[in-house]
């Protein structure tokens, strides 16, 4: 199977979600150029672009298909291409983690040698309600209606559980998350991407209004317009292109699994066969396997943290540890820059809002400068070889992938 | 008079004195969905025979829960914050996910025993809708 490689990274500044402009194309056509410049390609040198398509069709009372569904095409004819498959990827969050995985499954196969991941969202504002579709009723939307349960109910809900399975009282994994704020906040007030600069104390954490108990407002992350994109190319191009290219180690996707306890966004039940959270734990498995390597080779992460609990419950599936490992590591801050175990030194969701399905640019962006020690301030201290990111949301949405230096 | 209708047809049996959950059953794995479903969802099975409507058992246990501390915009308005969500596993196997009645909030544990309640959600000028809650079984 042929190697994978990015060649190039560029992100946008995260802004404030729910403007229409500037026009989200121009800034999509904008941070794609920047891209391939940065790889010294020309549009007509790409033989795929593969885009996530944005939130805002959830709330379009449209249904026919919509311009926010096809930002591939539409950014194919704003910088010309000669050929170039075309293809948008709807997951939720995890709609650019999948465009990423689909790009490096079709180099790895030899379908194609080099692709452009690109795309931008503009998230809906506030707690995110269904809108009416008429000829496909959202089944989300039922239990909205009936139940109320929005996205944190089901965040808070997991976080709960978690305390309770460890014996542990809600106050303390109220304490960890503010501790996570607190922590990934330091390294978004150093990210000239971010749009949170404000460096949070846990202690301002906890004092700010509950939203679902045991989360806090300032533990549950905002909604923010941004996007980014990314070159992938085939290892033997990458060389040509870059003294730095980072291998694509492995990417899987993943999607709701059966038998998963820990209810997914909006579902109304499930069933309890499986330990909580494998929905998370196994893409992860796979990962690691495909790239030959275990959890111990992990030297940093890049998680999506849309809660401070995600950030939590990623590094307990990720390290697949004993829970109280996890719980040790972030309380002796080993997840900053100077630690063992660098989480989300980009400053995380926390610190960026919610570009719902663009957010795995800012993860891949990171991980791509850290590995090739271009992170400037935000810098990890320990050698880094492997970094992870992941990403899960509504509807067990799923993308994951290990990167490696490869120089 | 007003009339009391169910906030979505199909989720619980009304008019009715002790009402259920409706749900879907597989005859050949037992897997269950809840709302129904045309088909059944385990990845094992071979589908040779459609799944049959059932209902739920009425009691189970806390399995986790959230206080909602805000109200929702419109039109979810009724829901009006503080409001308590939560799943309660069902011996069935199955995790229900709903809305939790309880006085005092401080009274919840995981783990507890919970039974189904079919109340009043809100009402406009024509009807009272009803939906499922689970509440807390006082023992004694």
């Amino acid at each position: 199977m042929t190697e994978s490689a990015i060649v190039s990274a560029s992100i946008m500044e995260w802004v404030e979600a729910g403007h229409p402009t500037p026009l989200l194309i121009d800034r999509l056509a904008e941070v794609t150029v920047r891209a391939l410049r940065e790889a010294n390609l020309r549009p007509r040198d790409l033989d795929a672009i593969i885009t996530n398509t944005t939130a805002i069709p959830f709330d379009s009372p449209s249904y026919i298909t919509t311009s926010a569904q096809h930002f591939a095409h539409r950014l194919a004819e704003r910088i010309g291409v000669k050929g170039a498959q075309c293809i948008n990827v709807c997951a939720a969050c995890a709609s650019a983690s999948i465009a990423f995985a689909l790009a490096d499954s079709l180099i790895k196969t030899g379908a194609i040698k080099t692709a452009l991941v690109a795309g931008i969202d503009n998230s809906p504002r506030g707690f995110y309600l269904p809108g009416q579709s008429v000829l496909d009723p959202d089944p989300y939307a039922a239990a909205i209606k009936v139940i109320g349960a929005t996205n944190p109910a089901y965040w808070a809900m997991w976080a709960r559980r978690r305390a309770y399975e460890m014996g542990q009282s809600v106050e303390s994994i109220k304490e960890l998350m503010a501790l996570v704020k607190e922590i990934h906040s330091k390294y978004g007030a150093l990210n000239p991407y971010a749009r949170y600069k404000r460096i949070f104390a846990a202690k301002d954490v906890l004092a700010s209004p509950v939203v679902c108990d045991p989360l806090h407002l300032y533990m549950i992350c905002a909604t923010s317009s941004g996007g980014g994109a990314v070159v992938v190319t085939e290892m033997e191009k990458a060389k040509k292109i870059t003294n730095k290219p980072v291998k694509i180690a492995a990417s899987t996707v993943g999607g709701p699994i059966y038998g998963e306890p820990m209810p997914r966004l909006r579902v109304f039940s499930t069933m309890n066969i499986e330990k909580p959270f494998t929905e998370w734990r196994l893409p992860i498995e796979k990962a690691y396997k495909m790239a030959g390597i275990t959890s111990e080779d992990i030297d940093i992460i890049e998680c999506h943290d849309t809660s401070c609990f995600h950030t939590i419950n990623w590094i307990d599936q990720i390290m697949g540890w004993e829970r109280e490992e996890t719980d040790k590591l972030i309380k002796n801050r080993e997840i900053e820059h100077t630690g063992r175990l660098p989480v989300n030194l980009s400053g995380g969701t926390a610190s960026f809002g919610e570009a719902v399905m663009s957010q795995a640019f800012m993860m891949i962006h990171e991980l791509f400068r850290q590995l090739r020690g271009e992170a400037g301030e935000r810098q990890a201290k320990k050698n880094l070889k492997i970094g992870i990111f992941t990403a899960y949301g509504a509807y067990g949405a799923y993308g994951c992938a290990i990167l490696e230096k490869a120089f | 008079m007003k009339k009391s209708v169910p906030i979505i047809e199909g989720l619980f049996e009304w008019p009715s004195e002790n009402p259920r959950l409706i749900a879907t059953r597989c005859p050949l794995c037992g897997s269950m969905q809840f709302p129904k479903s045309s088909v059944c969802n385990n990845p094992d099975c071979d589908h040779s025979v459609p799944v049959e409507q059932c209902y739920l058992s009425t009691e189970g246990t806390l399995y986790t829960y959230t206080v909602h501390a805000y109200s929702l915009r419109e039109p979810f308005e009724y829901h009006k914050g503080p409001y308590i969500v939560g799943a309660v596993e069902l011996p069935e196997g199955l995790i229900v996910v709903g809305r939790i009645k309880v006085e005092d909030e401080k009274m919840l544990k995981i783990g507890m025993k919970m039974r189904l309640k079919v109340d009043k959600l809100y009402e406009d000028n024509e009807n009272i809708y009803l939906s499922y809650f689970f509440e807390p079984v006082v023992e004694g």
